[in-house]
């Protein structure tokens, strides 16, 4: 029989490098990859391990085939099928029903990270259209405290500069991230070209020894939550031995007085007491930084603390006192966790903003976009995911989530699903029973990627299509289509006329003037992409805030930051910091990767890194069977006594179950919670 | 001279992409990264030996070179008697216990007919494996040391010489 091989060119579903691949499709199935060498990629062909194995989840036997509605207790994971048509009438009937009993401000909408840019923003859409601020994602957890700094700072949060220009930087400093495992290609094609090709530095500031850094010439090994302490010691060393770039400083900032000011007592041997960093190698750190071409990777380790948007304003002000922005051979930046990180946050899913990226409370902005979409818009600030699970029952009464898993990636878990069991109604559209979707009263199947055509845009701010390779399972369809027929069934089809993921992004281009030029034939023949803001086919822009910053009078402002604990620290009954951690074979929580058995068969069960040290006070040796508590719950998982990590300092891979343990506690301007440093203590169980 | 997989130990970062690659080309996979306590990642593959012993004591000759030098196998001629696996000095050859036959790399034959790269090679996500010929890869490696040390010496740096290995 001759079978037609297809060369599909798509997006790898994973993290948010944006590495390109073809799938081999066979009449709607995907047989293998192939790498693609040929295009201008970012990853030049090359792949991870997640990228290798992408396809496998979507094949899983446990893929959701049809609709399902609950028939057992909430959570308990019993459902029936229903046919598309039913379940769209109950969702409807019920929407209708909440809105006329409570006002549709008792209604939340959740957009994700891993469906694309179309499809978030038709999320957006419909939660506008019926009547709702109340949006958010589960990147709320992810890019929270650096975002909202970096755009106090500049004006904008994305990552100024391509790549390549990682390659090029002089000193590369990797903090509070570990890119050798969540993005190895970026690392191989990047930072290891930089180090090992070009003489470039390397320092490394984590509680960890992670993968990378064996190529570091100087480690950091802080307390978890504690960072903010040596940013804040740096910025001291770098002001008051005259470090800074005085031009740049002078030209392009304002608020360099009152930085001064705020940072004065914050000296190195301050911050040892409270990280347990030797003053004298944050004084290194510090020099080498403000005299060198620095590209500066941070992520989660910043992102995951209630301190963290502190953190990330004083890492800003740093890059800008010492000139590393706006130039070839620096890089600084949000990296999202998720290919589509950027899909949900440049379609505006948030509570306070448009997709446009103005706010809400922007009676102009509202105006315009009420008249492009044709609807009335909502004009008040809706609550962030945290604030949402603490409402559920109470302000919030109905959730629709798209893709996502907040029963195990928010905080607190235990709590989060007591929570979701007060809802009204619960919608969850997934590829798969989520522990989320266990709660919900009625459970969408939708296409994974590979099976629908759609547009991602990476960490680089480069945006690419990926299109259609496969046929979804039984009766899945792509989101997009399912919100639009469930908008259609609300009698909203007049604003929601799609009948392909094309006619989405041309809506996009004319509604974002930022993504004005990424249209669907552009990126067809491009199949690399193009960075935003791209105002016209073509014309994209590599290096940010060449001049100008993206604030009102074009400078950098300068935030003066203050010293900020982190919301709970190790004491007499709780002696240990909690901290977590990714691993290269893993992803998030696990929904996908776990469905993929060559990456389940090598990364196959949590465990709790513990310094020798500390396992010899308590007794633990490798491979013993563990109970780790925090005043929140605890968990049963096998030690790994290890130098890894610094002593009294444990960690866990976040894939599994270690929300139970964290802290729901948020930032008060960010919302973020703190995932990353809470007290623990942890015992040997007899077996 | 043939071509092999060649490892620059110095890049590999011990993700295991090349291993999860070979299994979704072969269904196993033939190549394997072994990990140190010190973060030292080393992946390690049939060498495709010069003097290859397990071609050697092959009984039913399954085992041969092939014409780009890889010792590849043939599956229709294997008595999966094991004497290969007992004569290979890495313990490379493994048995397919369903088909009672050995399994090995064949430096992925059927991509290489199609002129690609072997699939580890393909993924290796930092270039920690190269394929290509030893005289090729050791040149290349000089090569950089030469205008390595030239450089420090240029600079007047001669003790901050390194050995880019």
């Amino acid at each position: 029989m001759d079978v037609a091989e297809k060369l599909v060119p798509v997006v790898c579903p994973w993290c948010s490098v944006g590495c390109r691949f073809y799938a081999v499709s066979v009449n709607g199935y995907i047989r293998r990859i192939e790498f693609d060498y040929d295009h201008p990629t970012v990853n030049r062909g090359k792949l991870c391990p997640k990228g290798v194995a992408s396809y496998q989840f979507i094949n899983s036997s446990k893929r959701l085939k049809k609709p399902l509605k609950r028939v057992g207790e909430k959570g308990e994971g019993k459902f029936e099928e229903i046919s598309w048509s039913e379940a769209y009438r109950i969702i409807a009937e019920k929407i209708k029903e909440i809105k006329e009993t409570y006002g549709p401000e008792a209604i939340a909408f959740l957009g994700s990270e891993k469906i694309t840019f179309e499809e978030n923003y038709l999320v957006h859409k419909l939660s506008k259209a019926i009547g709702t601020n109340h949006l958010d994602f589960p990147g709320r957890y992810c890019q929270y405290s650096n975002s909202p700094a970096r755009t106090a700072v500049f004006g904008s949060a994305a990552a100024t500069n391509p790549f390549e220009d990682v390659a090029k930087a002089e000193l590369i400093v990797i903090w509070g991230h570990n890119p050798a495992e969540t993005a190895p290609v970026f690392f191989g094609q990047y930072i290891e070209k930089a180090v090992l090709d070009n003489g470039a530095q390397m320092v490394v500031i984590d509680p960890r020894e992670t993968r990378g850094h064996k190529y570091a010439s100087i480690h950091l090994k802080p307390y978890p939550g504690t960072d903010l302490a040596i940013a804040l010691a740096m910025l001291n060393v770098v002001i008051s031995e005259e470090l800074y770039d005085r031009d740049f400083v002078q030209e392009r900032t304002v608020g360099f007085e009152e930085l001064k000011e705020a940072v004065k007592e914050y000296t190195p041997e301050w911050a040892e007491k409270i990280s347990g960093v030797p003053a004298e190698e944050v004084r290194k750190v510090a020099r080498l930084f403000a005299t060198k071409r620095t590209a500066l990777l941070v992520n989660e380790g910043l992102n995951q603390h209630v301190n963290g948007f502190e953190f990330a304003l004083a890492l800003a002000n740093l890059i800008a006192i010492t000139g590393n922005i706006g130039k070839e051979g620096v890089w600084s930046g949000v990296f999202p966790g998720a290919q589509c990180g950027f899909c949900a946050a440049m379609s505006g899913i948030a509570p306070n903003k448009l997709p446009t990226g103005k706010l809400v409370t922007d009676e102009a902005a509202r105006a315009e976009l009420e008249r492009l979409w044709g609807f009335k818009i909502p004009d008040w600030v809706g609550l962030d995911l945290t604030s949402m699970i603490r409402e559920m029952g109470n302000k919030i009464k109905m959730m629709y989530i798209v893709g996502g898993n907040i029963a195990k990636s928010a905080p607190n878990s235990r709590w989060v699903r007591e929570q979701l069991k007060k809802l009204d109604f619960l919608v969850v559209q997934d590829i798969f029973l989520t522990e989320t979707a266990k709660y919900a009263d009625i459970v969408l199947p939708a296409a994974a990627w590979f099976e629908k055509t759609g547009t991602a845009i990476s960490a680089e701010r480069r945006v690419q299509r990926s299109y259609k390779a496969a046929n979804p399972p039984g009766e899945a369809k792509p989101d997009w289509l399912i919100l639009v027929e469930l908008a259609k069934e609300l009698g909203l089809g007049e604003y929601f006329k799609y009948e392909h993921p094309d006619e989405i992004l041309r809506e996009i281009n004319s509604v974002i003037p930022m993504f004005k030029g990424a249209t669907p034939e552009y990126l067809a023949e491009h199949p690399e992409g193009c960075f935003f803001p791209c105002t016209e086919p073509g014309e994209g822009t590599k290096v940010l805030f060449k001049k100008g910053f993206k604030t009102a009078d074009g400078k950098a402002h300068l935030q003066p930051v203050k010293w900020r604990e982190p919301p709970e620290m190790p004491d007499e009954e709780y002696p240990l910091w909690l901290t977590n951690f990714r691993q290269v074979g893993h992803w998030h929580t696990g929904t996908m990767s776990f469905e993929s058995p060559s990456l389940k068969k090598r990364w196959p069960e949590e465990y709790v890194m513990i310094n020798p040290k500390d396992a010899e006070k308590y007794g633990i040796k490798s491979g013993d069977l563990v109970k780790v508590e925090t005043r929140r719950g605890s968990v049963l998982v096998r030690a790994e006594v290890t130098e890894h990590v610094r002593e009294g300092v444990i960690a866990m891979p976040n894939h599994w179950n270690i929300n139970v343990l964290t802290l729901e506690v948020t930032h008060e301007k960010t919302k973020m919670a703190e995932l990353k440093a809470v007290a623990a203590r942890v015992r040997k169980v007899e077996e | 001279m043939s071509k092999k997989i060649f490892l620059d130990y110095k890049r590999c970062i011990g993700c295991k992409a090349c291993e999860v690659a070979c299994e979704m080309t072969h269904g196993e996979a033939r190549i394997r990264v072994f990990e140190f306590p010190d973060l030292f990642t080393v992946p390690f593959n049939c060498r495709h030996c010069e003097k290859a012993p397990c071609m050697n004591v092959c009984p039913t000759g399954a085992l041969f070179r092939d014409e780009d030098g890889a010792v590849a196998f043939d599956p229709l001629k294997c008595i999966g008697c094991l004497m290969c696996a007992v004569a290979c000095p890495f313990g490379v050859p493994k048995l397919d216990e369903e088909n009672k036959i050995m399994d090995k790399c064949d430096l992925c034959a059927d991509r290489r007919a199609e002129g690609l790269l072997p699939a580890c090679v393909s993924a290796c996500p930092t270039e920690a494996l190269k394929f290509g010929e030893i005289n090729e890869i050791l040149w290349n490696r000089e090569g950089k040391i030469v205008a390595n040390l030239k450089g420090s010496a240029e600079k007047g740096e001669g003790e901050k010489a390194y050995i880019v290995l």
